[in-house]
């Protein structure tokens, strides 16, 4: 696909008390844009994707939201898939492009979580599941626990195992400046840490956070502009009980299937991939799903030295996770990744990246395939 | 408040569902609840194969900690879902218990 | 004739000792359990009310007969003082979950403890008129008390469902009557959450007055006493006053015993003597007389016989129910009282 992301930026993930929404997306938007060496009068069309900005925040219209505060009368429109929203965005927004529709459009992700009590954003949280797993007073930790519990006995994979991303995933956070955990964890620590939903621990689970990131994509490419192979989007039922496996997410799988063809490589020419780890047994799940390891086996792999590095920029475990903020951070860490601007976590001879996005317990699946401009 | 419209019309799901024998395929504890299940909590929600070829997602009610196990036989009964507030319609729905 | 059809109950699973609720009180353990004749009490689980226990029954006591649709049923009424609602009926929530359909007529009773039998003379009335084929009749309660009252200690909760007709009838109705007044015993004002009491006034002109009115006024209509029969049931608000009228009506400690559900599961409210009836029909046999009392304050007596038919069969309800138990203490009874 000719489409080029021609500038990105993301702004600081964490508790953000001081920073509004409005001041979050002129930080990413008007980044990505100097980032690009583009003006924004340049810009045809702005993408957001959001997931609680009405549920939580009372707020809805995000895209006329945003054009206004960005200073931008273009059309504007906010899309919404869970966790996946960001993903999304960047979906419709490279589509948008090579359909000829517009030449330069901008694509924020943008997530307040921390103005309201952490009961509430549980619950809001749940409006990604089914009206049945919400009457069940599942929470998100509840539903990723479901999967984790059948995973372990089919696979015999420990709970250590598990807490084993979470410990990388903090390392690699600590290395990026935006991250929101700059301190790294032991697998100890996580196996102490507070029960949330058996068999998930409070450091299983990815943060409450707020933030934002912006990607610019482009017909025209530009001297360090990072190039989409592959826009591929998957969906499964809403409820996982009404999956066919409680062991794998056949949406990323899917995903991934049609992006591998798009993209013309397989797996294993992949270097680097975002994936979506808002739970420990997530980011192992999306290691098989996504053909990185055979299934059962991605467990033992954690840690260990490879070709492939995984969720280089901490993933959503330890840069936080603003939900409609990740999938668009997903893909501006893969073109820093890819131009050689990761600093201290730079995955050397970076050349193809992979993102994988999440909605809900994995009704939605994007996957993003970058490759550095040949 | 839960809108009472909804209620209504949930009432048929509802009602096909009593009385129905299934087996627990996994579950969990929720010891963090979500909104309107703080009394409630910690509780163990389950994902159930009923005889009837359909899976639900339910919380398990009545039991031991024996009771929670692949396999585990349950029947699904009605109980309240979440703790109503002071002038709200109260929500019933499906819950499981061991058998 | 008229009779019973099928019947069933539901015992929550949930059991208080007595003797934990006086410690937590610091009171003697020893006093009052002798002082009220109760040693443990039903729970209901925090998500159970009086709508979810009176479905559980009419659910067991329909599945108890076979090849009676939910349809079949043609009038339903439910008693309780723990209707979820104080507008809002009890009996279309539990119609509409059972499948009746639309065709019924549904009413909620309030009686105190005996808004069940009274459910249960209305039915038999309609029956007998021709308005309907099939009834049931149900007491339901989650009963409440004040923490540190004397009522805490045998408030209970359970409910019993009774589906009558003139078909497949397991126990014919004999006779009925019942005995009103205008007695303030025990009430409980509309928007409080508590009942309140008058003490000892409870006894002789309440409880006494009016099963013993009612049961004299059976015998006599009946020219029938005590020795004709082989089971009695009365209201058991505590261990002693069924124990007592018994005595003072005439009847032997062996004809009561089957019914005392209340030294297993304390007071019930409108499932009491409902509670009591079914145990004594799960271990009766064909051609058997049952005598029963019930009693709700405020106040009121409803007067039954019944005959068991050929059609009897032995079943367990009540006893099964009763041993399905999980103690638990004080604070997780005040929990699942909804207290804290």
């Amino acid at each position: 696909m000719n489409i080029y992301v021609t500038g990105a930026a993301t702004t600081k993930f964490g508790e953000l008390w001081g920073v509004s929404p409005r001041t979050l997306a002129r930080q990413a938007a008007f980044g990505a844009l100097k980032d690009a060496s583009v003006e924004a009068e340049r810009v045809e069309a702005l993408f957001v994707g959001n997931m609680l900005s009405g549920m939580l925040g009372g707020q809805e219209h995000l895209g006329a939201f945003f054009a206004e505060e960005l200073g931008l009368s273009i059309p504007a429109f906010k899309i919404e898939g869970a966790c996946a929203s960001g993903g999304l965005a960047v979906h419709n927004a490279a589509f948008s492009v090579l359909s000829g529709q517009y030449e330069t459009v901008l694509v924020l992700g943008i997530e307040k979580m921390t103005d309201h009590k952490p009961e509430d954003v549980a619950t809001a949280l749940m409006g990604a599941g089914s009206e049945e797993e919400r009457s069940a007073g599942a929470t998100f930790p509840g539903l990723y626990a479901l999967l984790a519990r059948v995973y372990m006995k089919e696979y015999g994979t420990t709970q250590e195992q598990l807490a084993a991303v979470a410990v990388k995933n903090h390392y690699h956070a600590s290395l990026n400046p935006n991250a929101q955990f700059c301190n790294p964890i032991t697998v100890e620590q996580v196996m102490k840490s507070s029960k949330i939903a058996d068999p998930l621990k409070l450091l299983d689970c990815s943060p409450i956070s707020d933030g934002a990131a912006a990607i610019v994509i482009s017909k025209k490419k530009k001297g360090n502009s990072v190039q989409i192979m592959a826009s591929a989007v998957a969906t499964d039922t809403l409820g996982l009980a009404q999956r066919k496996s409680m062991t794998e997410l056949k949406a990323t799988q899917e995903a991934a299937k049609k992006a591998y063809e798009q993209a013309k490589i397989s797996p294993r020419d992949v270097h680097l991939a975002e994936v979506h780890d808002c739970f420990t047994i997530a980011e192992i799940l999306a290691m098989e799903d996504l053909g990185f390891y055979k299934k059962g086996s991605a467990a033992g792999a954690v840690g260990k030295k490879n070709h492939l590095v995984i969720n280089p920029s901490g993933g959503l475990k330890g840069c936080g996770h603003p939900v409609g903020a990740t999938g668009v951070k997903q893909i501006a860490e893969l073109v820093e990744q890819l131009r050689g601007n990761a600093g201290a976590r730079q995955v050397k001879g970076a050349k193809i990246g992979l993102a994988q996005n999440v909605g809900g317990s994995g009704a939605t699946a994007v996957v993003h395939i970058l490759c550095k401009v040949r | 408040m839960q809108s009472p419209v909804k209620i209504w019309r949930n009432q048929k799901k509802i009602q096909s569902l009593i009385g129905i024998t299934g087996k627990i395929i996994s579950w969990t504890i929720v010891r963090v609840p979500p909104g309107g299940f703080g009394d409630q909590a910690p509780y163990p929600v389950a994902v159930i194969a009923l005889k009837n070829g359909e899976k639900i997602t339910a919380q398990v009610v009545d039991f031991d900690e024996k009771h929670l196990i692949f396999g585990q036989e349950v029947v699904t009964v009605v109980r309240r879902v979440t703790q109503p507030n002071t002038e709200g319609i109260i929500p019933y729905g499906i819950k499981v218990k061991p058998l | 004739m008229i009779g019973i059809v099928s019947y069933s109950t539901y015992i929550p699973h949930g059991r208080i000792r007595i003797a934990d609720i006086a410690r937590a009180w610091k009171k003697d353990p020893a006093e009052v359990q002798a002082g009220l004749g109760v040693i443990e009490k039903s729970v209901p689980a925090a998500d159970e009310d009086a709508v979810t226990i009176a479905l559980e029954s009419a659910k067991s006591a329909l599945s108890a007969v076979e090849g009676l649709s939910p349809e079949s049923i043609e009038v339903l009424f439910v008693g309780s003082e723990s209707h979820p609602y104080a507008v809002n009926p009890t009996s279309t929530i539990v119609g509409e979950l059972l499948g009746i359909g639309n065709n019924y007529l549904a009413a909620d009773l309030e009686f105190a403890c005996k808004a069940g039998t009274a459910g249960m003379i209305a039915i038999a009335g309609l029956i007998a008129a021709g308005q309907a084929k099939y009834g049931m009749a149900v007491g339901s309660d989650t009963a409440q008390s004040k923490p540190h009252d004397v009522l805490e200690y045998t408030s209970a909760a359970a409910g019993a469902a009774y589906i009558l007709g003139r078909e497949r009838i397991i126990a014919r109705l004999l006779a009925d009557t019942s005995y009103s007044s205008d007695t303030p015993d025990f009430w409980r004002r509309d928007g409080i959450r508590y009942p309140s009491h008058a003490g000892r006034f409870t006894g002789e002109p309440a409880y006494f007055a009016h099963v013993m009115g009612a049961a004299k006024r059976l015998f006599d209509i009946t020219k029938t006493e005590p020795s004709d029969f082989d089971y009695c049931v009365f209201h058991m608000p505590n261990g002693k006053f069924p124990r007592q009228v018994a005595v003072r009506l005439g009847f032997t400690k062996e004809q009561l015993a089957p019914s005392l559900i209340v030294d297993d599961i304390g007071n019930p409210y409108s499932a009491s003597s409902m509670t009591g009836l079914a145990a004594v029909l799960d271990i009766a046999k064909p051609g058997e007389k049952i005598f029963m009392v019930s009693y709700g304050s405020g106040a009121g007596s409803d007067g039954f016989i019944f005959e068991t038919t050929g059609s009897l069969k032995k079943q367990q309800t009540v006893r099964q129910q009763i041993e399905k138990k999980t103690y638990i203490d004080y604070v997780q009874y005040l929990k699942q009282t909804h207290k804290i």
